[in-house]
């Protein structure tokens, strides 16, 4: 921060040709302010007038079928109250556990093997490498359409692979039991590539001597990755878990095509249950608490994990 | 002794180049495994619809055009225009105020500096349905659901955070030297910065329109709730083909394509930024 107006030298010649500093310095100012106003401003109203917006909303009982219940305030923590004891919004908030431990931590485990595969200075690793990209760049939206199709007995090559050796599967979207993993797989397979690419920038930047030092130790391959590369990947590690998890809390468009929360409500987990609270029921009032409870829940985990996180790295 | 420790290194040396074959068949597998379900979308595309049900899938097959001719002229056309329009007029939007932003970010001496970045920070964590209430709520009143400009002001949320941010970076890494000269000249902050500044950040500029380009192109949930038939877009667009009886799967497959065709051809392109992308408004320091 200290070095953002250059170095002293090149200050006091800036005041001998300018005449006056403080001028200068005021002229220079003014002119970065025309450029970042703009930019505060549109800012502020796209996300700042939303967020207000969205807390007031959720003190009332806003249901769009209902005037007398816009901008109603008699119960202002009515909607918080009702959450208390909302039972199904337990369960999304458990479904919603469940789902980012699984996710988060397959995409840590095939993202690091993938990576370690890959992790050879060689022409043809690195040409392929792209291609395991394509997966993450893919249209959300259309990754879910791909599983759809893998997913529905009628044109599936797996289940038709299946019937032919006679041995029938029913499908997994539609059964109490696997539902859950059928949203896992697709989510897995979409975004290993993210936490392969850091962990793989990590790999390439592992110091060489306590692997040479480990060597020279007598260790084998499997104890020089325990206690040599493991530690050293550590930080790694976390943040690709952070930002796999900050985005599994937003995850949609696989659970609209694939489950809709279903069956039952195994795989309601809390991003859709606000969905269906505001779009279906128009239970607006309510559905801003959920999202509120669900921001906050958010940046209050983002913050803890950035504490710890935060002095061992210093990412971007 | 040499000599047996050189016979060792020889068998080490013939084990390696063993292990170095396995390896890449294990590579190649690897990617064919990765790779199947979105190949398998593809060929559906270009299949005829009775060898779509076909077990042993016929591989062997003579493409047809016949599903995206089906595209054409209805619904997910004008969809497919409107995201292209939608998105670039987004991007540049977002370009145009969050550039210069970024720069007084990377160069001012500012106070609130902190402040900022923690907001852009919060922004970025915050689910989309946050931002969807409320705009669904102004919209309303303000009779902007299903229209173009509704959803490029929402794209504003991600897009100009995401511009703040990586042109920052970018600015970060070119040397301040650079500009001091033309400002000791008495040259105004914005003429060097348009000069100096902008022509040496080409690369990055480019690489950030495309990532706001990409992730304008790629939402599906702002669309959905905020579009109906007029502004609608072509991840909507394609999504609605499965809402009726007696599923054209072809046609569901030749929509997929479309919309995945430019996120696929320009993640390429930016291939060397991805992680930057993607990540940008994280923690830093």
């Amino acid at each position: 921060m200290a070095a953002s107006s250059g170095p002293p030298a090149s200050a006091s010649l800036r005041r001998a040709v300018t005449g006056s500093a403080g001028g200068w310095e005021a002229r220079r100012r003014r002119e970065y302010l025309y450029g970042l106003w703009p930019a505060l401003i549109v800012l502020a109203g796209v996300t700042l007038a939303p967020a207000v917006y969205l807390v007031v909303t959720s003190l009332t009982p806003l249901n769009l079928t209902n005037p007398q219940s816009e901008w109603n305030f008699r119960d202002p923590l009515g909607n918080y109250a009702l959450l208390v004891e909302d039972a199904r919004f337990h369960n999304s908030l458990l479904v919603q556990a469940k789902l980012s431990i699984f996710t988060v931590s397959f995409q840590l485990l095939v993202g690091l093997a993938v990576a370690i595969l890959l992790n050879a200075r060689s022409r043809f690793l690195e040409a392929v490498r792209t291609m395991f990209l394509i997966p993450m760049v893919l249209p959300p939206i259309v990754v879910a359409i791909i599983w759809k199709v893998l997913y529905t007995p009628d044109i599936s090559p797996f289940h038709m692979f299946l019937n032919s050796i006679g041995r029938p599967m029913g499908a997994m979207i539609t059964s109490p039991d696997y539902a859950i993993w059928s949203i896992v797989i697709p989510d897995v397979w979409e975004w290993f590539p993210f936490t392969m690419l850091l962990l793989l920038a990590a790999l390439q930047m592992l110091p060489e001597e306590p692997l040479e030092a480990a060597l020279i130790d007598g260790a084998g391959p499997w104890q020089k990755f325990v206690y040599v590369v493991l530690p050293l990947l550590r930080p790694a590690i976390l943040v690709a878990g952070l930002f796999r998890l900050i985005d599994s809390i937003k995850a949609f468009p696989l659970i609209y095509i694939l489950t809709e929360g279903g069956p039952g409500k195994v795989t309601e987990i809390t991003n859709w249950y606000a969905f269906v609270q505001a779009f279906n029921f128009n239970y607006l009032g309510f559905a801003s608490a959920i999202t509120v409870v669900m921001v906050v829940a958010t940046f209050l985990l983002s913050w803890g994990i950035i504490r710890v996180v935060g002095t061992e790295v210093d990412v971007e | 002794m040499s000599s047996a420790k050189l016979a060792a290194g020889r068998g080490k040396g013939a084990g390696w180049g063993l292990r170095l074959g396995l390896g890449y068949a294990g590579v190649v597998l690897l990617i064919l495994v990765v790779m199947f379900p979105f190949l398998w979308l593809l060929q559906m595309s270009f299949k005829p619809d009775m060898l779509i049900f076909a077990w042993p899938p016929v591989l062997t097959f003579e493409p047809t055009m016949k599903h995206y001719t089906d595209l054409q002229g209805g619904q997910f056309q004008k969809s497919f225009a409107n995201s292209g329009i939608i998105s670039v007029t987004s991007t540049a939007l977002s370009l145009l105020i969050g550039v210069p932003a970024s720069y007084v970010l990377s160069r001012a001496r500012l106070g609130s500096k902190g402040t900022i970045a923690l907001w852009i920070l919060a922004t970025r964590m915050a689910p989309p349905i946050a931002f969807t209430i409320p705009f669904f709520l102004a919209y309303r009143q303000l009779e902007w659901i299903d229209t173009l400009q509704g959803m490029v002001l929402i794209y504003m949320t991600f897009n100009l955070s995401l511009v703040i941010w990586m042109m920052r970076t970018f600015f970060d890494s070119i040397p301040r030297v650079l500009e001091e000269a033309a400002l000791i000249d008495g040259a105004s902050v914005w003429g060097t910065f348009r000069r100096v500044i902008l022509p040496l950040s080409a690369p990055g500029l480019g690489a950030t329109a495309i990532f706001a380009f990409l992730f304008s192109w790629n939402d599906f949930f702002y669309a959905l709730i905020l579009t109906r038939t007029k502004a609608m877009t072509a991840p909507v667009a394609v999504v609605n083909f499965m809402n009726y009886e007696g599923w054209e799967w072809g046609k569901i497959a030749a929509g997929g394509t479309m919309v995945m065709l430019p996120v696929v051809m320009f993640s390429l392109v930016v291939r060397n930024y991805l992680v930057r992308g993607l990540t940008a408004g994280a923690v830093k320091g």
